[in-house]
């Protein structure tokens, strides 16, 4: 029993990175009608710019010495005789790299919103009005462009980040079983669900989410009552790239940066449809199933059966309910 | 007006196919030519790209040495991106294009699978590479791929070894889940169970981007006294062993040749702190700051202090570019072998010359002279990274299995 | 200059290769293709078995995209079933079926196998379109390499290891060589596009086609969807598993890493440069796909002379070229090489009254 909590625990945790990067997705769907496949390399550019603004720049030699590594006095005295690995130790550990987490996640959503207009502008905005085919086919390209590139400015090298909260582990006892969790995957998994309901808020209720659920809607329409579907569409994909970033700096602590963290846009692309590609809800809850069967089967047969539990999953609803478990049916006319 | 066009083409197609007449040209060679697949690109990059400077030195002193017989040798690098069907596109086409190859040097355990049943005939070349697999060591089926020093699972015998003498109980595997993590497994539980050590866990990761915490949750649950890491390069098991500190585990951990490198050591504990403090492993060569009975080592420190100024590679060769160098030494000692006897330098030559090495001073690769054994040296030594001096230190004898 | 099209009889105007011109080109390449396979050097000759045998499953590829419409983006597992398919079978053939005829067992069961999941992977499609299929199939692709990766099947599949493959023997006629293997690739590679062309004269391929344009309307039209987007799928997934046979018999072993997202990529991005639901379409496709990484290379290695620092440039390269071809067809011409051809042999056909 305590068991299944611990994994149950984790897969919750993990289910609420996989809604965050979610929530791009279905953003960009939502006001543009383009479903991105390249979502998982938008993700790995914001890990790369956390990266940049968190490890890199502060490895300059220019680079002020509180950037580096805060340690006031109080701080360092605090230090003193702490033994190594310690809770306190951590929260400590953790305050020093305080400067260069703030400025990382600064950093990689201001370029990683730049990497979003850049895309929206120059691919997307021509295609408007162009078959899905044609957009969907052009985010696959996307993927190679991307990855190459990251490649190519920051080499195909695996690298470490400072963790986004303090890594204190947490342990306590339920039904007879030692449960361990770390303290920065909590953290995680909390940002991940406010950002989730703020983005949910926000399109149900501002100005701007208006517009963005008017153009889902009906796009000449929206275009007729005032509403600049182009800045919708620009809105939708600042979006996508701000939660990609913060879901790459996250991912970055948790798996280390690498190319390789593009691949998580699969999986999330397999739980989007699983939960309906325009319903929030849906998405979240898929989300969180998915996390928790993942973790299942990682408890029960290992590593490598984890992988493809998004894809069966999403071959088994997409037969029984082919839009998702909580899509609107296209309603087709001929 | 169709045909004029197609008939262009087909011109076009006819000519590119005469100009691609095969150079028929066997006289005395101008060189000979070493080729190598190397991971410039992909999870293995910062290994190929430090690795790729040791190849050109290799080629230098070679040379300098006066090559094979009296013929310089040229060293052709390409990259692989550590994808197994690209190192084999790239032997390929070394095979097609260069006439006088003579040795190869792979990449992966995977490419070196791949292209072993191609080594037949013309397609045959003398084959080193960066792989340990115990496959790789089997002169009867694949006289021509050799492995420069122990098998994992050699490797995996001098760990368990080592746990039994030290009087551990219980060991876990963790290795990522590619050929090169799972290849020693089922042995090392044999191996685990004649010493009466109990195997408390066996966890397969991903090779890069692994879920940490769930891993880590796992061993911490197994509660291993030891911990045998198999499988990785530069990402992963410093985090797995991190994210156990952080929980506050004593696992012991320890680890095969790719997760003994230095460099990433030190990366690991300017980033993340001390916790790779007493972590273990078996490495088959001396490291290169240990030189005073590696006169090879010398020689080629003197030629890093003057070509590789201003890079890391100035002061230290990591222990993959002493991989691939050694590889190539051995590679190329079977030739200079056939040379001297005033042979062809063809596959099958350097294939049994290479079987004869015995005895042979290595220059300070290997401690004691080392003999090469159904196409593998098994010699090792167990070394323990220390955070504080940054070195990694001999912590047993060398030992022959 | 072609100044009339005239046919005396229907038979005519339904032939595969309908004018003077058309057969010239055909029976050309056919001389063409035996001349490389005499002349060629052991690089070209490589180069092309690989275009050959990626020509066959994107010319396969082209009936569920492009002439059904149907989008696809896991072609690569029908290859691994034919590429293992064939191995497995070969092996357990082994012994019992002597090797000269095993080829003739092996290739057409593998096919018919590859067929059989085409149908399987196709099933959803009756119910999903676009984008749901798209991803679909990608998920099936995930499966099926996950299976073939499996401890469980290591047995018959060598697991993540790879496995050894045959050389096929062909009557007595071993192909252990490319230039041998060549010939091979090209026969099927050429019956392949033939087959393909045939097809579309048929009831069948003209169903296809009803379905690409409104699958509602062909269904109207008393087209059954079930029944034809199915046998899209198998016709498709047949042809690529052939391919993974060659592909089989070309390499001495295979890894499952090779059929992963990336070959399935490769393979619609071929159609769409080439041009998706014209036969030239996949030829001009995989030419260009499989020549620019070899172009980069060739300028790289000229430009950077062999420096290894500058090299390692050129991988993340090759991969952006990739991504930029897909986008920048899309973009700009959407319908492929073939339309470019197409309007440059206009221009000849009514050069010099008019252009374009």
């Amino acid at each position: 029993m305590g068991q299944i909590l611990q994994f149950g625990i984790n897969g919750l945790m993990s289910g609420a990175i996989y809604a965050l990067i979610a929530v791009g997705i279905v953003s960009v769907f939502k006001a543009t009608k383009v479903v991105n496949f390249a979502h998982g390399y938008l993700i790995m550019f914001g890990a790369y710019f956390y990266f940049t603004f968190a490890v890199l720049l502060p490895g300059m030699s220019w680079a002020p010495a509180w950037y580096v590594s805060w340690e006031p006095a109080w701080l360092v005295e605090m230090k003193e005789g702490l033994p190594m690995f310690s809770p306190l130790g951590a929260v400590l550990d953790w305050l020093t790299n305080l400067p260069r987490v703030i400025i990382g996640l600064i950093g990689a959503l201001a370029a990683n919103a730049v990497v979003g207009l850049i895309i929206e502008r120059v691919l997307m905005r021509p295609l408007m009005g162009q078959s899905v085919f044609a957009m969907i086919m052009v985010t696959v390209g996307l993927i190679s462009v991307m990855s190459g590139g990251a490649q190519l400015i920051w080499t195909a090298d695996a690298n470490y980040v400072p963790s986004l909260a303090p890594n204190t582990p947490i342990r306590f006892t339920l039904f007879d079983t030692q449960i361990f969790l770390f303290g920065t995957d909590l953290v995680n998994a909390v940002i991940a669900v406010l950002l989730f309901g703020a983005i949910v808020a926000m399109v149900q209720f501002t100005k701007g989410g208006v517009a963005i659920r008017a153009t889902a809607e009906d796009q000449s329409t929206a275009y007729s009552m005032g509403i600049s579907v182009p800045r919708v569409f620009a809105r939708a994909w600042v979006l996508a790239s701000l939660t990609g970033a913060i879901a790459g700096a996250i991912l970055a602590t948790r798996n280390g940066v690498s190319p390789s963290l593009g691949l998580f846009g699969f999986s999330v692309l397999a739980i989007v449809l699983m939960g309906g590609l325009d319903s929030y809800v849906g998405v979240f809850i898929a989300a969180l199933v998915v996390g928790v069967l993942e973790a299942m089967t990682q408890w029960k047969f290992g590593g490598d059966w984890a992988g493809i539990v998004p894809y069966v999953a999403v071959l088994l609803v997409i037969l029984v309910r082919p839009h998702g478990l909580f899509g609107q049916k296209e309603v087709e006319r001929i | 007006m169709k045909l004029n066009r197609r008939s262009f083409l087909a011109t076009g197609a006819a000519a590119t196919g005469v100009i691609g007449l095969p150079a028929i040209v066997k006289a005395q060679p101008k060189e000979y030519v070493v080729a190598q697949s190397l991971p410039m690109t992909g999870p293995f990059a910062t290994a190929g790209q430090l690795v790729s400077p040791a190849s050109k030195m290799f080629e230098a002193i070679t040379n300098a040495e006066g090559g094979i017989g009296g013929v310089p040798i040229r060293v052709e690098v390409e990259d692989s991106g550590y994808v197994p069907q690209r190192a084999l596109a790239n032997y390929q086409r070394a095979l097609a294009t260069e006439d006088n190859l003579v040795m190869y040097f792979g990449d992966s355990t995977g490419f070196m699978k791949l292209v072993a049943p191609e080594l037949k005939g013309k397609n045959a070349t003398l084959m080193g590479s960066t792989s340990f697999a115990t496959e790789l060591a089997n002169p009867e089926k694949n006289p021509y791929q050799y492995v420069a020093g122990p098998t994992y699972e050699d490797q995996f015998d001098i760990l368990l070894q080592n746990i039994a003498n030290e009087g551990g109980s219980t060991v876990a595997f963790i290795y990522s889940n590619t050929e090169f993590g799972r290849d020693p497994l089922a042995h090392g539980r044999q191996k685990a169970e004649e010493l009466g050590i109990e195997v408390v866990l066996e966890e397969s990761t991903k090779a890069e981007g692994a879920d940490i915490p769930t891993h880590v949750t796992k061993l911490a649950q197994s509660n291993a006294e030891y911990c045998i890491l198999q499988g990785y390069v530069t990402g992963v098991w410093p985090q797995l062993i991190g994210g156990a500190r952080q929980l506050g585990l004593q696992t012991k951990f320890m680890g095969t040749f790719w997760g003994m490198e230095k460099l990433i050591a030190d990366r690991v504990t300017a980033e993340a702190g001390p916790f790779l403090e007493g972590y273990l492993g078996v490495m088959p060569y001396r490291y290169s700051y240990d030189q005073e009975d590696a006169p090879r080592y010398r020689t080629y420190a003197a030629f890093q202090k003057e070509h590789f100024a201003g890079t890391p590679l100035e002061n230290y060769m990591p222990t993959w570019g002493i991989e691939a160098l050694c590889s190539m030494e051995i590679g190329l000692e079977a030739l200079r072998r056939v040379a001297n006897k005033g042979l062809e330098l063809t596959a099958d030559n350097a294939a049994e010359e290479l079987a004869g090495i015995q005895d042979w001073d290595s220059g300070g690769f290997f401690g004691p002279n080392v003999s090469m054994v159904s196409n593998k040296i098994g010699t090792g030594r167990v070394y323990q990274y220390s955070t504080e001096s940054g070195l990694f230190e001999p912590r047993s004898d060398w030992l022959s299995v | 200059m072609i100044n009339g099209n005239l046919k005396a009889s229907y038979a005519d105007d339904e032939r595969v290769l309908d004018n003077s011109y058309k057969k010239a080109f055909v029976y050309g390449m056919m001389v063409v293709l035996a001349g490389f396979a005499a002349f060629a050097n052991d690089y070209l000759i490589l180069v092309a078995c690989q275009m050959g045998i990626m020509l066959i499953a994107v010319v396969g590829l082209n009936v569920v995209i492009g002439y059904t419409g149907l989008m696809s983006l896991g072609h690569a597992a029908f290859i691994a079933v034919g590429a293992y398919g064939v191995t497995i079978l070969h092996n357990l053939g082994a012994g019992t079926v002597p090797d000269a005829v095993m080829p003739f067992i092996a290739v057409p069961v593998a096919v018919a196998i590859s067929a059989l999941i085409g149908i399987v992977v196709g099933l959803p499609s009756l119910r999903v379109k676009g984008l749901y299929l798209a991803v679909a199939t990608l998920a099936a692709n995930f499966i099926v390499i996950f299976v073939i990766e499996q401890d469980l099947f290591a047995p018959w599949t060598g697991g993540m290891t790879g496995i050894e493959t045959p050389a096929p023997n062909l009557a007595g006629w071993v192909l252990d060589d490319k230039r041998e293997m060549f010939v091979l690739i090209a026969v099927f590679a050429f019956a392949t596009i033939l087959t393909v062309q045939n097809l579309f004269r048929t009831r069948v391929g003209r169903a296809f086609i009803a379905i690409r344009d409104r699958d509602y309307s062909a269904e109207i039209l008393g087209i059954s969807l079930l029944r034809f987007k199915l046998t899209s799928f198998a016709i498709s997934a047949a042809f690529c598993g052939l391919a993974g046979a060659l592909l089989a018999y070309f390499y001495a072993s295979i890894l499952p890493e090779q059929f992963e997202l990336a070959l399935s990529l490769q393979l619609v991005a071929a159609l769409i440069v080439g041009g998706m639901g014209r036969t030239m379409g996949p030829v001009f496709g995989v030419i260009v796909i499989v020549m620019v990484p070899e172009v980069i290379k060739v300028v790289f290695g000229a430009v950077s002379g062999g420096d290894p620092s500058v090299a390692q440039l050129r991988a993340p390269l090759q991969e952006m070229a990739f991504g930029f071809l897909i986008i920048f067809f899309l973009m700009f011409e959407p319908l492929g090489i073939v339309h470019i051809t197409d309007r440059i042999l206009r221009a000849l056909n009514r050069w010099p009254f008019a252009r374009g």
